[in-house]
Formats: structure tokens, sequence, C-alpha cells
């Protein structure tokens, strides 16, 4: 089921782009049946727009349906490109057995050594290169919340045992001007009554969250309104983090998180195993095969010391799209409604294009156009609005492309799941899809029309 | 009356375009529908009550919320020591039992169970949707709830689980923990709940769970890596703001939640800042969905209307030549309009409460810890509403167009 | 002036079924019509001049009997062929002009030759020249609309005639028209007639249009009647 569904996706992916080659070339395919049919397409045109406002009505409704249709492709688009680009296939995620989220891991401080001591698993300054992590969920106060939203922002911390072989597996680098936090992972205060800070590196994406979160009054005083920089500082209960760097990290789910030093988080919160192991593997394949010999997969060759769950970076972030599925459904559903009522929308304008033309239609016969001429002609009609609307969609939907937005993702329902902050991507395969919805709405709000009008017969028409 | 049989007659006449744009207006309706009828059951659960509101106790920091057993009953007295220190009107616990009915299995449909686990009593009181069930269901739960006091290996699951696990009450059923390692509960299934109302989830007497982690230290010689970790929420009702202040105080200055410290928030401030991550998302359907359906419906319903004018202009014309208002040819094309879009609206909408509540018992829709909605009551109207709205708005200017016609038009040739 | 006929009805019936009933509206009728010859159909209303004249345009099919076009059976020709067969052979002009009303004169005119194997420019010049035979050569970008109704039946007329057809049917072509364009219409048809030696058919029941055909024919329950009974006209 998932694997058909992950297939299903991924062609969508890499293919969709080709659906919008294949709407004009269905467009042109229209064009030359036309010109075959010899009826000029000047007489569609300009019926189109001697009743434009019908031609407009209808193509706005095409426009709506492909607008939102391409905005809501867009979002998910963006999310799931999100969810691919946080994963490294060369790393893999070790958590407890049966955990498939961080938030529910917990791994034994013991088997830690053993799990990373592995051949396959790149060794750097002699040591094996692996990131030993605490995932917290902090449900952090706004100190100056604004009227009308909420009162507490959930904050995804994460503790590290070593900052920078963290950041080499996951391959982070700071923005100019950061550091990384101290071996103490604190700084003392000079005021000798104040606890020490806990140093703090943010995500991209949380320090403008957290900038955003600032009132007014304190965002035009901030050495940067937008966002948090090096230097500021955040109140987490009684203690005060400093932000020592931002990371950039824009484009994976790590962009919403806010690392320190396990341990000081780590007991401050109330957390003090690890949850989870990161290894660099020296390939691809070396990941996958690390991924089998933890979780078991062959039972001769199988790690035994400790029971973990183990997966690449690719397979875990994929197990995270999950509520892309279902926003992709949900989407579908909203879409094939929406799309429905286009149709029915250009069926009414069709009918009436053609109730308005049946004299048109029976001197076109009598003159010896033939029924599947006039199918043809009345059907390029129908796909002349679609165009017109479904690239305006196209547009409309164009125009946030590059937004930013938050979500979150998981692996399912439930409580769990990451707080992301991502841009919403309309890439030509969204284009694509919306193009291809248009026209095919186009195409069957046309046919029955079309249909219709190919049978009247002349005689009776020129009359009537 | 004559008046209405004639908008009818119209309406009968081109009877393909008035089912065509019938059949645009459901459609939409039926979305519109279920969109608001999430966002206002979120917007229900966020807002905040004025009496006889609830709290949540969590532990401060982590999410999810695991804190010691232990803790139970300090915080279902409110953290009261005091004798001015007031405490909670009622409260319940929850631990969670996640597990399937086969070993070693993931999660699959027909195995799954999520059960709350609790005081069987509170599930009368405390429970939303279940503390205002009509006599004769309750009864009915109160019935099982009190085999389940009886017997604490009870289990009561909701209809959906109970179909998908293919079983009936009365029979038995083995859960086998996945968030509880190597814990398994044999339950005996007492009862149902009524269909809407928690579909997929169980409830075990919490009494069960914990004697089953005090049986499993005793038989393993270690206690549960859970065990000290088990309880993930607290409920509390307190009967005003004022009261949950007070109690929220006494939570907070209690020296007995150390570790892990624990937070009190109202339910729906907890509600709302855990639907924070689907703030962008939501704001999408309620300002972008939403609004971009109803614009759709009025373009449709708008074209619809201004084809039948025009057809109809000849037609007009004769009716002015022999002594109708203008005015009467107006409130003649809106009411068609809004005859179809209120008739059409109020059949969608009508019927998907219907559909959706009885049949399908919700809208699936699982975001955060909500499975699936159900349809509001506010259906009933919206469809009538929505189609008289967008009805009005699609044919007001056609209607208007519709008094300029000239008598002369009576002789023109050309349609 | 007479030759060979171009247009031959044999024993034609056409009758139609009107519930149970039967309706003859064309009674085992013969009638035969010279290349170059204009003839007018007259008879009064149901008295099948407009039945006669479709079967002939291959417009309609006959119950029984044939009918010939120059060396071609149209009555047992199909559909498709006839509409081809229209194309090239038949002219049609009609009361109420039938122009296609967002396009031009020109357009207009030139919607049959589409449908034949033409180049743009010689499609062009036999539009030219059928609009030039019409009068109307200075008009051809002009919309029906922009146009008077005498003007519209020329370009009627000139659509007609473009595709060099060897049969112009034309129905009631007047009987829209004020007198004065509808004398005009008729000597446009007697210019098609002398200088192109088209055939002309002609349905009217204006007897002065009728005088200008070469010959009248009067129909009256669908047979052919030598003199038509006067009071039938007065009732049509």
């Amino acid at each position: 089921m998932k694997s058909y569904i992950d297939l299903v996706t991924e062609t969508i992916d890499l293919y969709a782009w080709v659906l919008i080659p294949i709407s004009f070339a269905f467009m042109a395919l229209m064009m030359l049946f036309v010109y075959v049919a010899r009826i000029p397409i000047g007489y569609n045109i300009r019926n189109l727009i001697v009743r434009y406002r019908t031609t407009l009505l209808t193509a706005v409704a095409f426009t709506m349906v492909i607008g939102v249709l391409t905005f809501m492709m867009g979002f998910i688009n963006g999310l799931k490109k999100l969810t691919k680009s946080s994963g490294n296939p060369e790393n893999v995620i070790v958590l407890s057995q049966g955990a498939t989220d961080e938030g529910i891991s917990n791994l034994a401080f013991e088997s830690m050594g053993d799990i990373a001591q592995q051949d396959g698993v790149v060794r750097f300054n002699d040591e094996p290169l692996s990131s030993r992590e605490v995932y917290l969920v902090v449900s952090l106060p706004i100190a100056e919340p604004q009227p009308n939203s909420p009162t507490r922002r959930l904050l995804q911390m994460r503790g590290l045992y070593d900052p920078r072989s963290s950041a080499k597996v996951h391959g982070f680098e700071l923005f100019p001007g950061g550091n990384w936090f101290s071996e103490a992972g604190v700084r003392s205060s000079d005021d000798p009554n104040k606890q020490p800070q806990v140093e703090v590196v943010l995500g991209e994406g949380i320090a403008r969250g957290l900038g955003s979160d600032r009132s007014e009054a304190t965002r035009r005083t901030a050495k940067n309104p937008e966002s948090l920089e090096v230097g500021d500082t955040i109140q987490l209960d009684t203690r005060e983090l400093l932000v020592t760097g931002i990371m950039k990290t824009e484009g994976t789910t790590f962009d919403s998180e806010v690392w320190a030093k396990q341990s000081v988080i780590g007991p401050l919160l109330g957390k003090s195993n690890y949850t989870t192991l990161v290894l660099r593997a020296k390939s691809k394949e070396d990941a996958q095969k690390l991924e089998d010999y933890f979780s078991g997969k062959d039972p001769t060759n199988a790690f035994e010391k400790s029971q973990v769950n183990a997966m690449t970076e690719t397979n875990y972030f994929k197990s995270l799209s999950q509520t892309n599925l279902q926003l992709l459904v949900g989407t579908m559903v909203v879409a094939a409604v929406m799309a429905f009522g286009g149709v029915m929308g250009v069926m009414n304008t069709m009918f009436a294009a053609i109730s308005q033309r049946v004299r048109d239609i029976g001197m076109l016969r009598l003159l010896g156009f033939s029924r599947w001429r006039i199918l043809v002609s009345f059907l390029l009609e129908s796909l002349l609005i679609a165009l017109l609307g479904g690239l305006i969609g196209c547009l409309i939907g164009y125009l946030f492309n590059g937004y930013k937005v938050t979500s979150i993702v998981g692996s399912g329902n439930g409580p769990g799941g990451k707080a992301v902050v991502f841009r919403i991507v309309v890439d030509w395969g969204v284009l694509g899809i919306g193009l291809m919805l248009s026209m095919l709405m186009g195409f069957f709000g046309g046919l029955l029309p079309a249909l219709s009008a190919m049978r009247f017969k002349p005689l009776e028409s020129l009359r009537g | 009356m004559k008046f209405f049989m004639l908008i009818f007659k119209n309406l009968r006449r081109n009877l393909l375009r008035s089912i065509l744009t019938s059949a645009g207006v459901m459609v939409l309706v039926f979305v519109i529908t279920l969109i608001w009828s999430i966002l206002g059951f979120l917007d229900v659960a966020t807002s905040e009550k004025t009496s006889n509101f609830k709290g949540i106790v969590t532990e401060k920091w982590s999410i999810p919320s695991q804190m010691p057993f232990a803790y139970a009953t300090t915080l279902e007295n409110g953290a009261a020591r005091e004798e001015t220190d007031v405490k909670p009107m009622d409260s319940m616990t929850w631990q969670f039992f996640i597990g399937s009915t086969e070993k070693g299995k993931g999660f699959s449909l027909k195995t799954f169970v999520f059960a709350f686990c609790m005081e069987p009593r509170k599930m009368l009181t405390m429970m939303d949707e279940l503390d205002s069930l009509q006599p004769g269901p309750r009864a009915e739960l109160n019935e099982a709830i009190q085999k389940m006091e009886m017997n604490r290996q009870g289990i009561i699951i909701g209809q959906k689980r109970l179909a998908a696990l293919e079983k009936k009450v009365g029979e038995r059923i083995k859960i086998f923990g996945t968030n509880y390692r190597d814990l398994e509960l044999e339950c005996e299934i007492v009862g149902t709940l009524p269909l809407g109302r928690y579909d997929n989830n169980s409830f075990i007497n919490r009494d069960y769970l914990n004697a089953s982690l005090d049986a499993y230290k005793a038989s393993k010689g270690k206690p549960h890596p859970l065990a000290n970790k088990t309880m993930n929420l607290v409920w509390v009702k307190v009967p005003n703001k004022e009261t949950f202040t007070k109690v929220s105080g006494q939570i907070d200055q209690s020296p007995m939640f150390t570790s892990p410290p624990v937070k009190i928030e109202t339910a729906s401030s907890g509600v709302s800042n855990f639907l924070a991550a689907y703030k962008d998302l939501l704001t999408i359907f309620r300002w972008i969905l939403a609004p971009s359906i109803i614009a759709t419906l009025t373009v449709v319903i708008s074209n619809a209307i201004s084809i039948s004018v025009r057809e109809r202009r000849k037609e007009m014309a004769i009716l002015k030549v022999i002594g109708f208002q203008p005015n009467q040819i107006m409130f003649l094309v809106l009411g068609e309009a809004i005859l179809l879009g209120v008739v059409a609206g109020s059949i969608s909408s009508i019927g998907t409460y219907f559909f959706v509540n009885r049949v399908m018992g919700g809208i699936p829709f699982p975001i955060a810890f909500f499975s699936s909605f159900p349809v509001l009551d506010g259906a009933l109207w919206w469809g009538a509403a929505i189609g008289f709205a967008t009805s009005f708005a699609g044919s007001i200017l056609p209607a208007l167009s519709t008094r300029s016609i000239k008598v002369v038009d009576v002789f023109s040739k050309v349609a | 002036m007479t030759a060979k006929p171009i247009v031959r009805v044999s024993h034609v019936s056409r009758y139609f079924k009107r519930g149970s009933e039967r309706v003859n509206v064309l009674n085992e009728l013969d009638l035969e019509v010279p290349e170059g010859q204009f003839l007018a159909l007259m008879g009064p209303s149901g008295s099948g001049k407009t039945t006669l004249l479709n079967l002939i345009a291959g417009l309609d099919t006959p119950s029984e009997g044939e009918i010939w076009v120059g060396d071609r059976c149209v009555s047992t020709m199909t559909e498709a062929q006839l509409a081809r067969w229209r194309n090239e052979h038949v002219g049609f002009v009609f009361q109420f002009y039938h122009l296609l009303p967002v396009l031009s004169a020109f357009e207009n005119v030139e919607l049959p030759l589409l449908l034949l194997p033409l180049s743009a420019k010689k499609r062009r010049e036999q539009v030219m020249t059928a609009l030039e035979l019409v009068g109307l050569n200075d008009r051809n970008s002009h919309l029906p609309s922009q146009l008077s109704g005498g003007q519209q039946q020329r370009v009627g007329i000139a659509r007609a005639i473009v595709t060099d057809p060897t049969l112009i049917v034309a129905d009631e072509p007047t009987g829209d028209l004020d007198a004065k364009s509808a004398h005009e219409i008729l000597d446009l048809l007697g210019i098609l007639q002398h200088s192109l030696n088209k055939t002309i058919l002609m349905v009217t029941h204006d007897i002065r249009a009728a005088r200008r055909a070469d010959r009248i024919q009067h129909l009256d329950k669908g047979r052919l009647v030598d003199q038509p009974d006067e009071a039938l006209y007065e009732a049509g």
C-alpha cells in the first residue's frame, strides 16, 4: 500500500512537468483537428469574444479551481521537498526499538559506543563519525504574546554530545559571526547572583519564528526586527538561553530546531537519556547495510547488544511524510469536487452557446461540414476557455511560489511529529498538473454539449 | 403563489441547466460544509469557556507528557494543601495504552488498539461528548461501566474499532503493548459506545494497567521502563476562571512536582497551542479554500442565470408589454436563482449532515489528536445560507440587467 | 436555350409518420429541369414545395423513387457523400440569409471553400469574384449585422455561387426583403442564370418573384398541377 503510494507520488514528482508539454500538445492536436476540420478557428474565437461575459465567468471558475489546486499542491510539494532534502542517504538514524519517532525513543548510554563502532561508519579523528542527540519538545511560553494568538510555542530542542561532530554528520554550517556552544554549554554571567546562560544555536526558521514572537516595541529596538541574532536571549522558565550562532538549515526539518549541549538541557528538562544516534556511513550502500544489520533483517547477521530501530535518514523522513499523504488525499478530494463544479459551469456555458448557435450549426452542416467537424469545433471552444482560465489559475498559484508557511510532518495521527517551516514550491510539475486538470475539465465539460451539437439535423436547426 | 409557480416552471423549462447548476451547487456546498465543520469544531475546542471549564495538567517541558502515577492523587485534588485552598469539582487521569491484538506485528487496521486507561466512572462526567449523552445511551454506557468496575479487566471499545477487530461484546481480547513493551493486557469486552463517539478508541480501567505494571516488576525483578512515566495527562474541572487561576497557582507552588515539573493550562489553550503548528494550514482552509469555493459557486450560478436571462430577453420583453413591472421581472430572475441555490444548497448540506454523521461516523480528517470531526448542527442551515448568498450575489447583476430590457426587443429578430 | 435535363425526379414519393398516421407530402412526382433553367416552384403551404426542394438539394431522401442531378443519383447517397456532394454541387440561398453572425462577409462566403483543397490565394480570388458578382466587394470585411437585409442576402448568394455549383436552390429568397431589395436580388439571380448558365430552383409564394423565372411549376397536395387553384393562394 505504502510503496504503491510512494511509487505514484515519486512518479508524479519526477514526471509531472511532462504534463505541461502534453497539455500544449493536446491543445495543438485540437488545433490540428480544427485545421483539418476546416472550420475557421476565428469563428470559435470570435464567438468567445462576442459572448465575452459568459466566457470570462466560465474562465474565472476555472481560474479559481486551478489556482486553489496549484496552491495546495505547491504546499504539499514544499512539504515533500522538505522531508526529502532533510534526509541524507548516507546517514543512519538509530532509535530505541519500537520507536518510530524521536519523541518516544530512549537509548541507553552504554550501547551507543558499540553501535557507533560498526564497520561502514566513517571515521573522523580516529573516532566513528556520529551524532549523539536528545530530542525534546518544549512548550515555551511566549513572553509577550500578541492578542488572539497562541500563548505558547512548541519548541523543538536537540541536545548534543558534541556539536561539531553533529554539525559534520548533518552537514550544517553557521552563518558568519556565530559560534558553536562551548564544551560546558553555558556562559557565566557577570552578575554572580544570576544563573549562567545556556548557549544555544538556532535553525534559521526558528530564529525568525522566535523573532516574530516578540512584541512590536521589542522588535523596534532589536538588532534585527525579523529574526533573533547572535547575542539575543530567550527566557525558558528561570533560565536564559543565549544565542551563539544561527545555522544554515533552510529547506530541512532542522530549520525549526534549537540545538544545545545535551549535558545542560537534558537534566534541565528532565530527560537524561539520549533519544537518537545518527551515524555517517561511508556510502549509501553501507548505510542500507547498517539499517539492515541493526534492525535485524537477517537474523543470522544482526546486532544483538541492544535492541534498536535503525533507518537510513532518507527512510526515516519518508516515514514522516504520512502527513503529506493525508493532505494530498484531502486536496485531491477538494480538487475533484471543485473540478466537478467547474465542469458543470463550462457545460452550462457550452450548452447555452450551442443553443444560441443552432442556426450556425445547421448552416455549416448544409454547406457540407460533417458531424465530426462540428464536434471538434465546439470542443475546441470549451478547451480554449479551459486554457485561458487554467493558465491564469496556474499563474495565481505560481505567485505563491516561495511563500513561507509552517506545518507539521509526522508519521500519522496523534501527538508527535515535527513543526516545520518551509516554502511553497509551485514547480513545473505542479503547474503541469494544474494545466492538465484544466484541460480535462474543459474536455469533459465541452464533450457532452459538443456531442449534442453534432447530432443536430441541419434542416431542423435552420427552422428552429 | 402564481408568481412562485412561474419561477418554478422556468426552472423546469431548461431542466438540463437547472440540474447542472444544482449539481455544481451541491458538490461545492458539500465541501464547504466539511471545511466549516472542521474549522467550527476546532474553534469551539480552542475558545475559552466562561464556566465549567477544564484544565489539563501535563509535564512542563516534554512532549509527549509522561508523569509518575504518584502525582495522580495530588493533582486530582488540585494540589490543595491548606484549608483555604480550592479543589477541582471533578477530575480524571489518562494513561495511554497503545497495542496490537497480534504479537510482534506492526500496526494494522485490524489489530490496532488505542486505549484510554482511566477511572471508569469518569467517562460519564469528564469525557467530552460522553458527558452529554441522551438518557438511553447513557444508561447503556453506565451499565458497561459498572461491569468494568466489577471486573477491572473489562474494556469498552468504540463501534468502528470493535468492527475492525472483528469482535463482539462479551468476547475476550489480548492486547500486546507497543508503547508498553512486553506488557500484555487480557481484557473482556464489556460494552461499546454510541456511534460517533470515540469510534476508534477504547477504555480500560486504570487499576488494571497499574496492576499489570506491578506484576511486571514482580516477575522480571525490575520495574517496567515506563513504570515511572505512565500518566500522560490529568484533567481537572473547575467552576470558573478564578478557581482555575487559584488551582493553577497551587500546582505551580506545590513542592511535589519537581521531577518532572508539571504545568496546567486550560483545555482550550492546550488545544490551541498544540494546533499552532497547523495555524497556516487552517488559515489556508478558512481564508483561501472556503472563499474560493464560494466564489466558484457564485460564478457558476451567475453564469447559468446570465445565460438564461439572455435567452429569454424576448420573453421578458413580452412580459413587459403585457404589463409586468421591471421590478417584477427582476424578482422573477432573482427568485429563480435563489430558489435553485437554496434548495440545492439545503439538500447538500443537510444530506451531508445526516450521511456523514449517521453513516460515516464523522469526517475522517486526522489532524493533531483529532481523528474525525462531526458535521456541526450549523450544517442544517449553512446550505440554505450559502445557496442564498451565492445565488443572490451571482444573479443580482443579470437580474438588474432585465430592468433595462426594451419593449421594442420583442420585434428584433436576432436573439 | 433548353438542353439535357440536369435534374431528373422520377416517381418520387415522400411521406412522414405522424403518430400512426401516414402523411403523404409528395405523391409519385415526376419533374425534369434542363440545365440553365430558372424554375420557380409555387404552391400553398403544405403543398410539398419545400420538401421537393430539399430532396433535390440532397437535404432529405425520398421514401420512394429516384432523384438524379447531373450524372449522380442523389437519392441513394449516404449522409457523408451527400455532405460532400452538396458542398461542391449545390448553392443554397435562404429567406433569412443564415449568415454566421461572428464572421465577416468575406469569411461567410469563404466557408464552403474551406472544405475544398484550395490554396488560400485561390480561395481569396474566388471569394472576391463572387462578392464582385453580387456587387459587394467593397463590403467584404463587414459583419452581417453591419449590412442591410438586401446586402446580407447578396452575401448569401455569393456564398451559394462561390464553389461554382451545378445547382442553386433558393427558398423564399425575397421573403424577408422590401420590394426594392427583392427586385435587386431577383435581378441578380437572373444574371447568374444568363451569364453563368446556372440552374436555379426557387421556392416562392410571391407571384411577382415567380414571374422572373423561365418556368413556373405549381404544386398542390404533393402533385404537380398545371393550373393553380387561385383560392388556395389567398389562403396561403
